[in-house]
């Protein structure tokens, strides 16, 4: 049984036009139709608040304080800053922190340890685009450091190398650039963008010479030259380098990365395909030429 | 180590490669700046042994073989609260001199005679350190205190030139003459001032 109101709106729908934006209207209610008081003294349009250059949005400029001079105009260039947007920053591990992660099984020392092992800890956060390079070794600890260990990080000093050196491990100085280290430090997020592992680059020209010091372990060094300066640095503090063919952890503690590879056992050009566990590699041989280049 | 399947799979990959022949290194991957080719020369050998430089003479080399130096450590004195009371941080190294092979007989000699206050009744060099927090640091402090001591023991000044010599024996009579004058000069006052004695 259909009331008037339904038997209304249908009749309503045959007669009238399509609705389009041209018979659109709104609700009654629905604008506010306001304007502006025009009472004398008083009302919508007079009094603290109703008008003025602040109901209008006039800003001075930014930074501008009522004419003493600003802040932002106050202090000429320091020196102190000067390329600081070049340089790198690195996030510090002492020698006891290290230790205590091995100590707790937190990280294996019976494969090489690099930036990627280190951030697998969990215990780290590295922000490359925030100009960081990655890990620098710390003394603090030096003496209670007992592990044998391959281990390869930005920047190490004299004492650290040390104190690897002399419990039969091995340390390597590798630099990083930003695109390569934010592959290094989260490889299941960089394998799951499906883009070939790239080539690392070598380092900016105010590094290359402390990458290429066989004092410093640097990886761009002369592996013979470092084998002196390991004997060298035995001397001078104090101890007999073990002998490494003697170890039984011999291969381990041997292995380096060419320079220009990102991770251990995979080479530049390889797409790791994480979900179908394949490896897919450069057949194209201009391809294959730019990966080994 | 608590591990989601993709780092387990990681593991994995970076696991296998351990069965690999160090020198390979992912089955001879080599890029364009690879090691052996900008150092074509070198033999690219980190383990290769040094053989340590001698010492023949008066000509210390610098090496001291530490098998054959005895380190001691105990806690170091000063302030420092808990640390200073428990960590062996300092250093006592003993070299004993007689039995030195590594040393020439005229440097042990020489070392004997320079530094006989830092030698024990036994025969034993001892050198000390407490200089650092660090029982590492303390320890290359030791070893370079001793070196230093064997270069000194060693150094042997060069003998006085011609004209040094000249120049010494110059200033030498020249000092006796101002003396002599001096002495004159004084004699001459006091005399002076004696009543004059004429002989009749």
């Amino acid at each position: 049984m259909t009331s008037s109101g339904t038997e209304k709106a249908l009749s309503l729908l045959r007669r009238l036009p399509r609705v389009s934006i041209g018979n659109l209207g709104p609700n009654p209610g629905a604008h506010n139709e306001k304007r502006r008081g025009r009472g004398i003294y008083g009302g919508k349009t007079h009094g603290a608040g109703s008008g003025g250059s602040g109901q209008r949005q006039n800003f001075m400029r930014v930074g501008y304080e009522t004419g003493n001079t600003p802040f932002y105009l106050r202090f000429s260039y320091q020196t102190y800053y000067k390329g600081h947007h070049l340089k790198l920053s690195y996030t510090p591990l002492c020698m006891g922190k290290l230790q205590m992660m091995i100590d707790t099984n937190r990280l294996r020392c019976d494969v090489p340890v690099d930036v990627t092992q280190l951030m697998a800890t969990g215990l780290f956060s590295i922000s490359p685009q925030q100009k960081e390079g990655g890990f620098m070794l710390e003394n603090e600890g030096i003496d209670h450091f007992k592990a044998t260990i391959n281990i390869e990080v930005q920047w190490a000093n004299e004492a650290v190398i040390a104190s690897v050196e002399r419990n039969g491990g091995f340390i390597t100085t590798a630099y990083f650039d930003p695109l390569s280290l934010t592959a290094a430090i989260k490889p299941v997020e960089f394998f799951g963008r499906g883009i070939a592992i790239p080539r690392r680059m070598l380092p900016p020209q105010h590094l290359i010479d402390y990458y290429s010091d066989p004092k410093n372990r640097g990886y761009l060094a002369d592996p013979a030259e470092v084998a002196r300066e390991r004997f060298l640095l035995a001397q001078k503090y104090g101890y007999e380098l073990p002998d490494v063919n003697a170890s039984p952890n011999k291969d381990i503690l041997l292995e380096r990365k060419d320079p220009r590879q990102i991770f251990f056992g995979l080479e530049p050009g390889w797409v790791v395909n994480l979900k179908d566990k394949v490896i897919l590699k450069p057949t194209d041989p201009e391809l294959k030429e730019h990966f080994a280049s | 180590m608590t591990c989601s399947a993709p780092r387990l799979l990681l593991q994995h990959l970076t696991r296998n490669v351990q069965g690999l022949n160090a020198t390979l290194s992912v089955a001879g991957y080599k890029s364009a700046v690879s090691l052996d080719k900008i150092y074509p020369a070198s033999d690219l050998d980190v383990t290769k042994l040094q053989t340590p430089p001698k010492t023949d003479g008066l000509n210390f080399s610098g090496y001291v073989p530490m098998n054959k130096v005895q380190v001691t450590y105990s806690r170091s004195n000063g302030p420092g609260g808990q640390n200073v009371n428990k960590i062996n941080t300092k250093v006592d190294l003993r070299l004993q001199v007689t039995t030195a092979d590594w040393l020439s007989p005229e440097l042990k000699e020489r070392i004997a005679k320079k530094y006989k206050s830092s030698i024990t009744a036994d025969g034993f060099l001892v050198v000390r350190s407490d200089k650092t927090r660090s029982q590492q640091l303390n320890l290359a402090d030791a070893m370079d205190k001793l070196r230093h001591m064997i270069h000194t023991a060693a150094y042997v000044p060069p003998p006085p030139s011609a004209e040094d010599e000249e120049r010494a024996r110059r200033r030498h009579e020249a000092s006796v003459r101002e003396r002599l004058r001096q002495k004159k000069a004084h004699s001459l006052l006091k005399q002076g001032r004696q009543i004059p004695q004429w002989d009749e």
